[in-house]
Parts: structure tokens; sequence; C-alpha cells
């Protein structure tokens, strides 16, 4: 998690530098108490707008069906046949996450390079205002990319490519090489530059400059980031199997389809299981980097044979995935995927408006922004109220010394938060988008509840994290004047926590917007589900202007959330 | 009026000019005393960082096989006319030529052309601490080679009997293959060296190259650069802290005080007092 803390942190940089003062401090203040009295009016503008207490949002008949499933957990499908198509589904997941991430990687590194500001700063003057040009170009390119969620990425490859592997692999690839290649160029950035102006000094050109002063120190922590990335692939090869890539999402439609829940069990135990594997390789991998990082890596010369060894795996891995998968890049230029790409895009130009106009496109985008709001209250909520026992706060620090029986219980809370936020998180949001649909009429809810259950997993762990890094002096400084454990938790903890965790929530807004286009396709509402009806009912000009839609969304939820931030930290 | 003015303060900067020349009585001139011999020429040159006016009014001329060091307190202007001679950094006025390209208005293609035959060693070493020493040396020659085989050599190292012999020059023949960042500070800074040699440069330029060693490894590591400068007659210019060090090795010796040059003298007609007063501490004013 530290890459996409640090990219946080690094998003927080750049905005403008806060106002100095006294009445910067009070305005600051001010602003605060505004837009938390926003927060609370658009809260209660979306749950008007889901129809909570107006309409009969409950479906008493889908109740049975929920508590089964969730029965099913303790008996799911283990006979022999069951598990080879699990294990053979897992794979191909397992395959398309690995060779999207490679793919997201040469796209990160490239763009990367090509947006950072070190490679387009030249030193001298002359040359600095087209240096500025051309790196905000870049930077305008890798946009459009990032906005656009990997569902949809795979809803349109799906057109161009029909049934084929190469679907998912670009599906994941373009959008995580452009985030990648924000992450990379930011690192890039970072890095200490005098390596790479000494051989500039030299005479040598940019891009050899390039490869041996600049790559080479920030090559570990992209590809440890790379690491990260491959976690949240997994996730993603899922999701795209529901929309029809193959894996396990694909079996996952299947058995909900026949609502053979005994089988979902199997697929999302060893969706689990896939995750699990990949998080403990990731982190062990990250843990290596930044030991090595720290100065004490003068434990031994040369490589480390687990980084060594992991890059030699993640290139056999790839080299299987191209096979297991069957992947042909012929596909790329054959006629018939040019055919289609002219189709698409004469269909697609000039964009056109749904059947409902204008109206009815704002509707949906007030519904999909309703969608993200009640999903962070949800999971921001929730994360908070996990995040505190699930944190291995500092301990001894200021506590004191408590029964045996006290510790035993704080020890079961821990473990027992700690594995609520792991299914939780486990459990694709366009799963819990379908499960939810069971006990509630499709519209805003069953969404805003998918969303935000998965919420609570992922900022959950978050929040524990970043309780855990909380800064110990003031809690003991509390303590030694004789505050009690709750006093010093209410003075001390809630107040240095807060600030980090709105950031975060924040933050994870960016994220949800994006994903409301996940539990959309499933049907939950929203501009996600329309985009998904246009797409499959070949009304191509109106996807165009839903997808721009939900760009813009995206960039406005953005800018918000930056603006927000800036007044909250 | 404007362009009156401007002539005015020409002249009164040339007269300022002329006065400084005749008090500092500058170095003596030399036998081949010609223009096609200078390496590194700066006229009136003023550098400004931001709000800080880092050099100002500097003149210096510099020839071939010359051997120079640059002496100041911190904060002088020392790594600033290092970064101005090797076009770095660019001159706010004035005129920077180094091996007769004048900086200021040269092509960039003409400007990369000067920077390939002038070698530059830093405080730090500026070495890259992943790579292995063989990649590092080959940086040297990055300027001559073009991108796909740079690319290459850093899966098969390029020209490595050309590395070895360098870094047999600098004494550290075996390390061909370490990790550069697992080299001690003295071997790293071998390796920036050997990276230079390689370049074979017209002039060396070091930044405080000792400032971070010890002073024995620091000792081996001027003599090594005083050597190679005497081999090739190249040139070299070095700025350093260790005063002692700079009088007893070095032929020529520049003092450096908040931007400006006080004093540009052969090492024989150069006194201690002048050295103190180089980096007396400035009396507060009012004080006694």
């Amino acid at each position: 998690m530290t890459v996409s803390l640090r990219a946080l942190d690094g998003v927080e940089e750049t905005s403008a530098p806060a106002p100095a003062g006294r009445s910067g401090g009070s305005r600051r203040s001010r602003q605060r108490w505004l837009w938390a009295l926003a927060a609370v009016a658009v809260t209660g503008a979306s749950l008007v707008a889901a129809g909570v207490g107006e309409r009969d949002v409950l479906r008493a008949e889908g109740i049975p069906a929920f508590v089964e499933f969730f029965r099913a957990a303790g008996a799911p499908r283990l006979d022999g046949e069951f598990l080879a198509l699990t294990g053979t589904a897992a794979l191909t997941t397992l395959a398309y996450a690995v060779l999207g991430t490679a793919l997201s990687l040469v796209i990160g590194i490239v763009g990367g390079v090509l947006t950072s500001q070190t490679w387009w700063s030249l030193g001298r003057r002359a040359r600095g205002k087209r240096g500025t040009v051309s790196w905000m170009l870049a930077r305008t390119v890798l946009v459009v990319p990032r906005g656009i969620h990997e569902v949809v990425w795979g809803l349109i490859f799906l057109i161009v490519f029909g049934l084929d592997p190469i679907v998912a692999v670009l599906a994941i690839g373009i959008p995580f090489g452009a985030v990648t290649a924000k992450v990379f160029s930011e690192l890039l950035d970072e890095t200490a530059r005098q390596p790479y102006s000494a051989l500039l000094a030299g005479g040598a050109s940019r891009s050899s400059a390039m490869i041996y002063g600049l790559l080479p120190p920030a090559l570990s922590d992209l590809l440890s980031y790379g690491f990260y990335r491959f976690e949240c692939a997994i996730r993603s090869a899922a999701v795209l199997g529901l929309v029809g890539a193959g894996g396990l999402g694909f079996q996952l439609s299947l058995s909900f389809q026949s609502l053979h829940y005994d089988e979902i069990w199997t697929l999302l135990y060893a969706l689990i299981a896939l995750s699990v594997a990949a998080d403990f390789w990731s982190s062990r991998v990250r843990a290596r980097r930044s030991a090595r990082a720290d100065g004490t890596q003068r434990t031994g010369r040369g490589a480390d044979p687990v980084l060594v060894g992991s890059g030699v795996l993640g290139l056999a891995l790839i080299v299987l995935s191209v096979w297991w998968i069957g992947l042909d890049l012929a596909v790329l230029w054959s006629g018939e995927t040019w055919e289609h790409t002219r189709r698409l895009l004469g269909d697609a130009w000039p964009p056109s408006l749904a059947g409902d106009g204008l109206s009815g496109l704002v509707w949906l985008s007030a519904v999909t922004l309703a969608i993200s709001i009640l999903a962070m209250v949800i999971g921001f909520c929730g994360a908070a109220l996990f995040a505190f026992p699930a944190a291995n706060l500092p301990r001894g620090s200021y506590h004191t010394r408590r029964h045996v029986l006290s510790r035993a219980a704080r020890l079961v809370l821990f473990a027992a938060s700690r594995l609520v936020l792991v299914v939780l998180r486990a459990i694709p949001p366009p799963v819990w988008a379908l499960l939810f649909l069971f006990v509630l009429y499709p519209g805003i809810l069953p969404g805003a509840l998918a969303l935000g259950v998965y919420t609570v997993g992922v900022l959950g762990r978050l929040m524990a994290e970043s309780a855990e890094n909380l800064d110990v002096r003031p809690l003991r400084a509390l303590r030694a004047h004789g505050a009690s454990a709750a006093q010093v938790f209410c003075y001390g903890v809630v107040p240095a926590a807060t600030p980090r965790f709105a950031a975060y929530g924040l933050y994870r807004w960016e994220v949800t917007i994006r994903e409301t286009v996940v539990v959309g396709v499933v049907g939950a509402g929203g501009l996600g589900y329309a985009l998904a009806q246009q797409l499959s009912g070949f009304d191509y000009g109106a996807a165009l202007t839903t997808l721009a839609t939900l760009i813009l969304l995206t960039l406005a939820v953005d800018f918000i959330s930056a603006a927000v931030r800036r007044t909250v930290r | 009026m404007i362009a009156m003015a401007r002539d005015a303060e020409q002249a009164r900067r040339r007269d300022r000019r002329a006065e400084r020349a005749t008090e500092r009585a500058g170095p003596e001139p030399q036998a081949g005393d010609r223009d096609d011999d200078i390496v590194f020429e700066l006229r009136e040159v003023s550098v400004r960082l931001g709000q800080v006016e880092a050099l100002s009014g500097v003149d210096l001329v510099v020839r071939s096989g010359e051997r120079v060091a640059i002496i100041g307190p911190s904060g002088a202007g020392k790594t600033t006319l290092i970064s101005l001679l090797n076009g770095t950094t660019a001159a706010t006025r004035g005129e920077v030529r180094a091996l007769g390209c004048p900086y200021g208005r040269a092509s960039a293609r003409h400007i990369r052309a000067t920077q390939r035959r002038i070698g530059t060693i830093h405080q730090r070493f500026d070495v890259v601490a992943q790579l292995r020493t063989v990649h590092n040396v080959n940086a040297g020659r990055l300027g001559a080679w073009p991108f796909w085989k740079a690319a290459l050599s850093l899966l098969l190292p390029r020209d490595v009997p050309r590395v070895r012999e360098a870094l047999a020059q600098v004494g550290i023949r075996d390390k061909l293959h370490e990790r550069t960042g697992d080299l001690s500070g003295g071997e790293q800074q071998r390796v920036a060296i050997a990276r230079v040699l390689v370049q074979q440069p017209e002039a060396i330029l070091a930044d405080e190259p000792v400032a971070s060693l010890d002073p024995t490894r620091g000792l081996e590591i001027m003599k090594l650069l005083l050597d190679i400068s005497a081999e090739s007659e190249t040139a070299l210019l070095a700025s350093l802290h260790d005063v002692d060090m700079a009088l007893d090795k070095f032929e020529r010796v520049v003092g450096l005080r908040d931007g400006r040059i006080v004093f540009d003298k052969r090492r024989e007609n150069l006194h201690d007092d002048e050295v103190r007063a180089l980096y007396a501490i400035e009396q507060p004013p009012g004080s006694a």
C-alpha cells in the first residue's frame, strides 16, 4: 500500500500552498465547515433520490435467497469436476492479470518518461517554454485512458475483437498503464537528478542519459509498484470475466444465472486465494525493497534472492500466460479488426443523445453521482468504525498494563475486524451488486450498497495502516498528564487521524465514481448501466455521449476532491 | 536615452575591469599566449539564481594544460562557476566560451558536441549506484554513442577492454562487474574518474572532488587527477575546500568570495594573508 499512499501524498503536494497567517487559518476553518455542510446536504439529496422513505425499496421475497447465499459459504461445491473447472478458470484470470500488468508496465515506463518534468526540463531558459507545453500535452493525452474504467475498455474491445483473450489484456493494460505512467513520472521526478544531469553535462543525449542515469534508480520502485498493481489486476481480471472475457468472473456469472450458490462460493474462495497469494507476494517484494532502501541493504552484496527470484518468476509467468490463453497478436492488425474499428468509430461519430434526451443524461449523471456519494458515506463510516479495532496500534506507548482477559478480548476484536475487512474487499463490487439486487429493487441503493461495502474493506485497511503510523509522542504526553485510555483516544488519536482519514476518503471517492460503472453494468443503474445497454444495442453514438459524460463527471469529482483535500489538510 | 545609458554603463564596466586587471596583476603571460589554446573564457559573467546573485562580473581565462584550483568559503559561487563552464547553468549576463563554443549563442547540437569534450567530476560522485561499474564507466561515452548502442550495452557491455584499461588506470581493475553502490566512497569516485577517462576530454572540471572522502583517500584521488591532467596535457579546473591541498598541488589559484574573484594568481605570488582574508568572517556593521 505504501506506493499508493505516496501517490496520494504526491497529489497533495502539487496543490497550491495553504494561505498563511491567522486570517488564512480562520478562512480555512470556515471552508471546512462549508464543505461539511455541503457533504451533509448532498448525502440527504442522494437519499431522497434513492427513494428512501418514499418508495418501497426492499424486496421481501429476495431475503431468503440472500440468507441462503451466505449460508452456502460453509458448503462450497468441492467435487473434482467443478474444482478442475475452477482451477482452469483461476489460471485464466491469473494469466489475464499477468499479461495486463506486463502491458501496463511497458506503457507506464514509456508514458512515465514522456510525462515526467525531468524529461522536458532542459535547464536552459530558451527551451523551457516549449518543454512545458510538451509536458502538459503528454499529461493531457494520458487523462482519457485513465478516466475510463477497465470494464468500459472491456466492453469496447469486445465489440472490436469479439471474444478474444486480447480483450482482457488490453482492457487491463491500457487504463493501468495510464495510471502507472502517472505514478512513474512522479517517481522519476523524485529520483535524484544529479547522475542524470552529470551525463547530460557530458554531452549525452536525453534518451541515453535517461536509461543510464534515471531509469536504473527508479526502476526498482516502479517494479514494486507494478507488483501492487498486479494485486489490483487480479480483481479487475475477475470483474472483466463478468462482462464476458472468460475466467473466474465468467464462471461466476454463469453460476449466478443458475443460482448455484455453492459453486459461487467455490469460485469466490478461489478468487480470494488468488488475491491473498498476490497480496503476499507483492508485500514480500515491497518489504524487501524498502529494507534495501532504508540502508539496511549492506547485509549482503549484489542482488537480493527474493527480488531476483520474483523477477525470474514474473518473466516465466508472462511466457506461460501467453501460452495458456493462446494470445495471438495477429488479431491486432487483422482485416476484421480494422473493419470493426472503422464501423465503431463511424457509428459513434457524431455523438448522439439517447431516447430521453439531455434531461435523461443529466438524470443519469445525478444517479451516478448519488451512487458514489452514498457509497462513500457507507464506506467511510464503516471503515472508520473498523479501522481502530483493526489497527495494530503502537502498544505500551500510551496504554497501561491491562488485565489478561481484556487483552484477549482486544486480540479477538482485532482478528475479527481484520477478517471482516478482508472478506469485504475480496468479493468484487459487481458480485456485491448482484447480491443486493436480490433484496433491493434496481436503482441507486443496490449500487451504492455494493460499492459502499466493498469500500469499507479497502478504506478500512488504509485507515488502519494510517492509524498505526500515527505519531505516538502526543499520545504519550496526554497519558503522562493522567488521561484515561478513552480520553487519549478522543483527544489524541481521533484529532490526529481525522484529516488523514478524510483525505483517504476523498481520494477513494475519485476511485468510487469510476467504479460506479462496474456495478452499473450488472444492472444497478446510473451511467454504467446506460452505457452497457447502449453498447449491446449497437447505439454507439449515444454510448460515446454517455462515455464523455462519465469522463467529465470523474474529472469534476477529481477536481472537487482535490479542492476539499486542500482545506482539510 | 536608453541606448545612451547602456553605453555609459558599458564604459563604466570597461573601466572597472581595467582597474581590476591592474590591481590583481593576474596570471603571467605564458610562452604560448595565443588565443587558440584557450580552453575556458569568461567575460564579465554574472549569474542570478532566483533572488541571489551567485556570480557577478567574473573574468577568467584558462588555457590548455593549466591546472587551476578554485578556493573560497561556502556559498562563494564555486559550484556555479563549474556548472557555467560545462554548460549546465546559463549566464545571466556576459559571455562564456568553452573550447571556442559560446554557450549563450550556440545551437543545442554545438553545445552537446562541446560538452562531450569536457569531463566533469562531482563531490557526490554522481555515479548510478544501481548499475554495475562497467556501465557507469561506459556512461562517459554516451555522448559518442547512438541510443541503440547505449541501450544494447546495458544488456551486453560494449567496449569492455577500454573500460578495463580505464579502471586499471584509476587502480580498481578488479571491480568491473560489481554493483557501483556496493563500492566504498573512494572507489566510487575512482569510477567517476574512469568515466571521465573513457570520455577522453580536452578539459576536466572537478567540483569538490574529494570533499566526501577522508584526507588520505582524498589526496590519492587528487594525485590521480593531477597525473591524468599532466600526462594528457588536459586542463584541470578544480574547486576545493581543502586550502592546503590547493596551495600544495596547483600552480594557479583563484580565490572566490561572494560571487566575485578576489585573486587569481600563480601559487608562488600568493600570500598567506590573502588566503586568510578570503575566509575571514565578516564583522557585522557597527561592531568595533
